[in-house]
């Protein structure tokens, strides 16, 4: 699903040349539940963005669902992370003045899906976290642990085979961390392909395999 | 872009419009300034044409002179008069000509109803009411040719002359006495606008068909010969073959312009039409500079907002936004800010235009108000105005939006 070919990122900040990935080779698996894990600085959150398609590598391949995305176009990306990507970040990031309901229906509005299609898929994706009754509230209405999972629900309005979740449990406490990750944890088993960063080691029990990076390098 | 995302956008925008409230005005005031401008400018040059034509239209008028010029051995210094065979002498040798018609007037005292006054009295021909506008009141009428042709004792005199012998009654069918010869009157000038004459406003003047005019005048010559053009390219053509026509009959020097005088109104009207265009150009770029003021500020604020949005501009992308979209979304911003200021500015302008329409008009005291009272909203000026309006909010809205979609998604998340 996720193959990568030694790729690097570099950035240039004034003079100096910072290598925040250095010959990364990696493969994951469809349906495998992966976290990333490593100190700060040692290249997951560009890990991640470059999976997202946020960012293009400065070197090397990067072939996502047997398609090569490293010469794309921005609206190119933007398509598959709209079809194939499910973003959960740490701070949820919700549009501050839409409703819950407006925030999962966005990615199928950016594709044009039909307004009772659509009205189908988040009454369907509320139902799976638990959240309808609160559908016309705004984030700052919610819980934290209610704005992730409308964030989750927004990460699947499209369906997509791959989830990344960045920090997924990083603002929450114990027991809505735990909610997540069993939410997570049940997308897994419906076959979903879940990359996860975190630095909380119970929170990575729950994956698979663990990728282990230092200074922009996979420890095996 | 699909409708149902521009909803969304609308929607978005509602939420948070309470900023927009000052710029707003500033939209409303500019739109009202250039439409008020462009009215009140269009409405200059509209006046101008009409008072113009109050005196008559498309006319070129011939008055008789003094030659300044030696001709043939003749000296300079010689009087020129016209005279009545003049007419068809040079509407024989004119083509261009379309009507033609002679002019005499002489101070004369006029009684009627126990009063007595002297005003100028004119003799012409029937022909003479299309080319001055001598419109007639309902009821009246100019004199037709059967009446210059017969001599009959007939009358068209001015509003001011109706309301001075007669007072409030009815003037049509009374008679009055010109040199102690009865006339009788069949029309009334209606109400003009008038910014040119000679011998004051026709409100003041009395005409009489020219045979008549004959009859109470001993004078040979004529004053004035009036000429309308077939169109109005001629003008020129026709001033200059009838000083040639007329230098070659009372033998001056065609390049004379002292031995009869012309005056080519339609030359002039040109002129005029000229300056006051000029004007309402003028007049249409500060309307411009003070709606580029609030077009300013629509762009500072457009960039405020996306700096401010610039998280939620990293969450959209990262959910798929396309660069299109995000800069529709920031594009349709700055049109939904600029549609409600200029709405009520078009609102109010609009309104005033028709308010200041409705303040009657001063026909006898002509002075600015007459230029100023007349206000035209057209459909030119909405024409005009949306195109500047339409420039405007692309140029206000493109820069802020393109800085919007070529943001960096990462960045943008990252950014509080």
């Amino acid at each position: 699903m996720i193959q990568f070919s030694k790729i690097k990122k570099i950035y240039l900040t004034g003079s100096q040349a910072l290598k925040a990935l250095d010959d990364v080779s990696l493969e994951i698996k469809k349906g495998e539940f992966v976290s990333i894990m490593g100190p700060s600085g040692s290249g997951k959150s560009t890990i991640m963005n470059i999976i997202g398609c946020l960012d293009t590598p400065s070197e090397g391949e990067y072939v996502l669902d047997k398609e090569n995305v490293s010469g794309l176009t921005f609206d190119q990306l933007a398509a598959i992370r709209n079809g194939k990507i499910g973003f959960v970040f740490q701070n949820f990031n919700l549009l501050p003045y839409a409703t819950a309901w407006e925030n999962i229906e966005l990615p199928m509005l950016f594709n044009g899906k039909r307004a009772k299609k659509r009205k189908e898929r988040i009454t369907e994706l509320f139902e799976a976290v638990g959240l309808y009754d609160w559908r016309d509230h705004k984030p700052s209405e919610l819980s934290g642990g209610q704005q992730q999972r409308v964030a989750l629900a927004r990460a699947l309005a499209n369906d997509p085979p791959i989830i990344l979740a960045d920090e997924p449990t990083g603002n929450l406490d114990s027991q809505s961390g735990i909610e997540i990750m069993e939410l997570l944890s049940g997308l897994w088993k419906e076959g979903h392909t879940i990359v996860m960063v975190t630095h909380d080691e119970s929170i990575a029990t729950y994956s698979e395999r663990t990728i282990q990076l230092f200074d922009g390098k996979i420890n095996i | 872009m699909r409708l149902t995302l521009v909803r969304f956008f609308l929607s978005e925008f509602r939420k948070r419009r309470k900023k927009v409230a000052l710029i707003t005005f500033a939209l409303f005031w500019g739109t009202m300034s250039i439409l008020l401008l462009l009215a009140f400018g269009q409405g200059l040059s509209t006046q101008f044409r009409v008072s113009f034509s109050g005196l008559g239209q498309n006319l070129i008028m011939i008055r008789g002179g003094q030659t300044s010029k030696t001709y043939q051995g003749l000296p300079k210094g010689r009087r020129i008069r016209l005279y009545p065979p003049d007419i068809s002498y040079l509407q024989e040798r004119i083509p261009e000509i379309q009507i033609i018609a002679p002019e005499s007037y002489n101070n004369m005292p006029v009684s009627a109803n126990g009063k007595e006054i002297n005003r100028m009295v004119h003799g012409t021909t029937a022909d003479f009411a299309k080319m001055r506008s001598q419109i007639p009141q309902i009821g009246g009428r100019f004199f037709n040719p059967d009446d210059v042709k017969f001599g009959r004792k007939v009358a068209f005199i001015g509003w001011n002359v109706a309301r001075d012998l007669f007072g409030d009654a009815n003037p049509l069918g009374k008679r009055i006495f010109i040199q102690r010869v009865p006339f009788i009157v069949i029309g009334v000038l209606q109400k003009k606008l008038q910014d040119s004459m000679y011998n004051g406003p026709d409100a003041e003047q009395i005409y009489l068909p020219f045979s008549a005019f004959s009859q109470i005048d001993s004078q040979y010559h004529i004053d004035r010969i009036h000429i309308q053009p077939l169109s109005v390219q001629h003008s020129s053509l026709i001033e200059e073959r009838i000083c040639t026509l007329l230098g070659n009959k009372y033998r001056f020097d065609n390049t004379d312009r002292y031995a009869v005088y012309i005056w080519n109104t339609i030359e002039n009207s040109k002129e005029g039409m000229a300056i006051f265009k000029g004007i309402e150009i003028f007049l249409g770029i500060i309307g411009v500079l003070t709606l580029l003021i609030g077009a300013v500020g629509v762009t500072n604020l457009m960039y405020a907002i996306v700096k401010e949005r610039t998280q939620e501009i990293g969450i959209k992308m990262a959910l798929g936004a396309k660069r299109r979209t995000i800069v529709t979304q920031f594009f349709l911003e700055t049109l939904f800010i600029f549609a409600k200021g200029t709405f009520w500015g078009f609102i109010s302008a609009f309104n005033l235009v028709n308010l200041v329409r409705l303040i009657p008009m001063n026909y006898d005291n002509f002075g600015i108000e007459s230029y100023l009272l007349r206000p035209v909203f057209s459909l030119q000026i909405f024409i005009v105005y949306l195109i500047i309006v339409g420039t405007l909010v692309f140029l206000s809205g493109i820069f802020p939006a393109l800085r919007a979609s070529k943001m960096n998604p990462i960045e943008s998340l990252r950014y509080e």
